[in-house]
């Protein structure tokens, strides 16, 4: 009888052990397994707005170049289909890098974004659309954070070899590989600072076409001397195969003082010159700039070709009591800006703006940050921004956890 | 111990199960987990290949080692490294039976394989030696008709074509409908109305049955001969019955494009004088009013000539009266968008079917629930019969007047078919399938 009733205890425990044991290790794969199937749809999840994102143009259209806030997220170009970005859509996102800057003279914040000496885009907080209204607008609030990134395909890097006669390296190369025998159409923009105002001067053989080595280099030489009275700068575009890229170069200024140019709004297209020394304002000693404004844009033939713009020349002085300059842009015309300054002194320099975000190839970072979220799914595009080939990249995260078991 | 012995034995039937679904339960690869979307990358790498035609060339020209090289550098530059890819031109030709047959042409790759996980998508391009041509039936071709006369009269000024001339609007309806039709013919002046009036041809073209498209708006031309008695009864209410006549006895369809029609006759050669003008200051016109269309549909319908009776258009504001899903059908089919949305002032009772023996050829807009119609064609049917005797489009549009409506109106009435080229033709298409693989890591 007692051993019967042993027997029936070693069973039972045992029974009750060993099924403990095996619900338990049963659980875990069902728990993976269900974490396995949420990732996927994460990415499933993740392509779905990527396209979202790419394939619509938002509403209103035209929402990049008015001053609306959109009731419909989309970076699409609104005369195209495909996968065709307004360049327009992507000035009006409010950038993860760069950082605020308050200019006095506006009482307003703007997002300054710089990617290399002389090339910078600074828009007004006011005029930006930010992520947590992009969320909103996605249906993505509380339930998913994502980051968009648009990265140039082509990378253009430009550097000067030699300044007497001015000689300058052009170096094109893609996301995996260089570009070999790539196209590159150019155009140097030189500048007089020893006059009353800044004057773009002729230069021979200013513009042109060359193609790239087997490692995509290529040398433009000029018949034209760089010395302290001049100040330059290259736009080179660089084409092969249907993909195209822009790069840009501009010259160390020779002046502690610059332009700082505030861009009021895509829709009136007005651009704020204002002097450095008021940036913030330092009221160290008041100070004139002579500016002169050119526009750079590139037409179908892949020739850059320069005009002068409304208000184009004036003169912006430092301290609270002077107005700041103001140039207005063609509306709806993607190009880049170049300011030429100069000091009392004869010493100045070049500010380039693009106006349409990839004139100069500025690259995107839209949206939360990834790098502390424990699971991220990403996909990829390759899409077109006003013609330069972009690589659209969404990093998509769940806000809501991926535990089956909730943690105590 | 026969208890222990039984639970070991459950133990091990357990223990079989677990490992049994765990080996039949293999869960998926990380890589498959949380996949890249290779099919997309795919396609939006060929749409940027093409985008200035490169592939376009390069897979009508695959002899061309130049060209191929630029593609392969541009594509092998435009991947992320750890992608590997296969692209691989095909001929579409056409095999026995008519299936289409792929045959490939030529191939470039960056890897032996194209690893565990891989995806593609396929892209047509079109050769830029050939043309896609579009072959539109022609209206009236069987019957031996199909004229499209275009009032395009230099005497005779246009009202309620605010921001046209009546020239203008004649040259975008020749664009718009000329293709559709046996021969378009402009009626350059009062002069030539009065002989197709008279069934003179201009330029050897059928009158009978032919569509009359009046771009004076709601001024109507008038032949100097008929700037008289008896036709200028009733402020020429009497030449719009004779109009309704001419209309059913060479069974027209004619063409009101916007606003009141037959409202006023126009001639600046006759009404010359000071006080020749419509009350809005356009000289060179008489305003009949609102017995011009009740006397156009009396003699449509054969009945005696006579201004009597209440008008049949109203002046309501009916905005946002919409096309019809006929319309719509038709505007997809043809190629010709006119918004959806349109203001109607001038809209026209429908109770002018059973008053004129008229049967609704065709709804361009849809009728409005107090029983009126903004943009109807209408077919008279002589009561006892079942023979159309003449039509009447009537656009009861506001000013100006979007002429594409017109030509949807008279497309989705006559239905002409479009016989467009193959894109499968012999050798006028390629296909390009783009294979990408992903290599490194699980």
């Amino acid at each position: 009888m007692v051993s019967s009733t042993i027997d029936h205890m070693v069973a039972v425990i045992a029974f009750l052990a060993a099924l403990l044991l095996f619900i338990g290790l049963f659980n875990q794969t069902i728990q993976t397994a269900v974490i396995y199937q949420r990732h996927k749809a994460l990415a499933t999840k993740a392509s779905d707005l990527l396209d979202t994102i790419l394939l619509n143009p938002g509403i209103p259209e035209d929402w990049s170049i008015s001053d609306e806030e959109p009731t419909g997220f989309g970076l699409q170009d609104p005369e195209f289909t495909q996968y065709r970005l307004s360049p327009f859509s992507l000035m009006r996102l409010c950038s993860s890098t760069g950082e605020p800057v308050y200019y006095e003279k506006t009482k307003m914040t703007y997002r300054y974004v710089n990617v290399g000496l002389g090339n910078c885009l600074i828009m007004p907080y006011d005029g930006v659309l930010n992520y947590s209204t992009a969320l909103r607008l996605l249906g993505l609030n509380g339930s998913y954070g994502f980051q968009l990134t648009l990265t140039p395909m082509v990378t253009v890097l430009i550097a000067e070899m030699q300044a007497n006669p001015l000689m300058l390296a052009v170096n094109v190369s893609g996301v995996g590989f260089s570009l070999a025998r790539a196209l590159v159409s150019y155009r140097l923009v030189a500048v007089l600072l020893n006059e009353t105002q800044p004057r773009y001067i002729t230069v021979p053989g200013e513009s042109g076409m060359v193609y790239t080595d087997d490692q995509g280099c290529v040398t433009v030489p000029f018949s034209f001397s760089v010395d302290e009275n001049v100040t330059y700068c290259l736009i080179a575009y660089a084409q092969l195969g249907g993909v195209t890229g822009v790069g840009s170069f501009v010259s160390e200024p020779s002046s502690s003082s610059s332009i700082i140019p505030f861009v009021k709004s895509l829709a009136s297209g007005e651009v704020i010159l204002a002097h450095s020394f008021d940036v913030p304002y330092t009221a160290t000693f008041q100070e004139d700039l002579m500016y002169n404004v050119a526009l750079l844009f590139v037409n179908e033939n892949l020739e850059v070709q320069r005009t002068f713009l409304d208000g184009a020349s004036g003169t912006v002085t430092s301290g609270q009591a002077y107005d700041p300059g103001v140039v207005d842009m063609p509306p709806h015309f993607s190009g880049t800006i170049v300011i030429a300054y100069k000091n009392a002194i004869d010493r100045g320099g070049l500010v380039l703006v693009p106006w349409g975000l990839s004139s100069l190839g500025f690259p995107v970072v839209f949206g939360g940050d990834p790098s502390k979220q424990e699971w991220v799914a990403t996909d990829t595009r390759q899409v077109l921004v006003n013609g330069i080939a972009y690589q659209a990249k969404l990093a998509l995260w769940s806000l809501e956890g991926y535990r089956v078991v909730s943690e105590r | 111990m026969m208890r222990t012995i039984e639970v070991l034995v459950a133990i091990i039937i357990i223990t079989g199960a677990f490992v049994i679904s765990s080996f039949y339960a293999t869960l998926p690869w990380p890589r498959e987990v949380s996949p890249v979307n290779l099919k997309r990358l795919a396609l939006t790498t060929l749409q940027m290949l093409d985008s200035d035609y490169s592939l376009s060339l390069a897979a009508f020209d695959i002899d061309n080692d130049v060209l191929w090289g630029n593609l392969q550098v541009a594509l092998s530059a435009s991947l992320p490294p750890n992608v590997v890819y296969n692209l691989t031109v095909y001929k579409v030709g056409v095999a026995e039976g008519g299936a289409e047959l792929y045959v490939p042409q030529y191939s470039i790759s960056n890897a032996a394989s194209l690893g565990l996980t891989s995806d593609s998508s396929s892209y047509m391009v079109a050769s830029s030696n050939v043309t896609f041509n579009v072959i539109p039936e022609k209206i009236g071709e069987r019957e031996g008709s199909g004229t499209l006369y275009i009032l395009n009269c230099s005497d005779a000024p246009g009202w309620w074509i605010t921001g046209y001339t009546a020239h203008s609007l004649a040259e975008d309806l020749y664009r718009l409908l000329s293709p559709y039709f046996v021969k378009t013919v402009m009626v350059q002046n009062t002069a030539q109305l009065a002989q197709i009036l008279k069934n003179q041809t201009l330029q050897g073209e059928k009158v009978m049955n032919a569509v009359v498209i009046n771009t004076c708006g709601e001024a109507v031309p008038i032949p100097a001969d008929y700037c008289k008695a008896p036709y200028n009864a009733d402020s020429y209410a009497r030449y719009f019955y004779f109009l309704g006549e001419k209309v059913r006895e060479y069974n027209w369809t004619w063409a009101s494009i916007v606003g009141y029609p037959f409202y006023y006759v126009s001639n600046t050669v006759i009404f010359a004088g000071p006080q020749d003008q419509n009350g809005w200051g356009i000289y060179g016109m008489i305003q009949t009013g609102d017995k011009g269309s009740i006397s156009f549909l009396r003699g449509l319908d054969n009945q005696t000539y006579s201004t009597s009776g209440s008008a049949i258009t109203d002046r309501k504001d009916r905005q946002n009266v919409t096309l019809t899903q006929v319309a719509i059908d038709a505007c997809n089919y043809y190629g010709i968008y006119p918004s959806v949305y349109q203001t109607s002032t001038r809209a026209i009772a429908d109770s002018i079917r059973s008053t004129y023996h008229l049967t609704v050829g065709i709804h361009i807009l849809n009728p409005t629930s107090d029983g009126y119609n903004p943009g109807t064609l209408y077919n008279h049917v002589a009561a006892g019969t079942s023979t159309i005797t003449g039509s009447f489009l009537a656009l009861g549009l506001t000013r100006t007047p979007d002429i594409r409506l017109t030509a949807i109106g008279l497309l989705s009435y006559y239905k002409p078919r479009l016989y467009r080229s193959e894109y499968t033709a012999y050798d006028t298409s390629r296909l390009v399938v783009l294979q990408l693989g992903l290599v490194g890591g699980v």
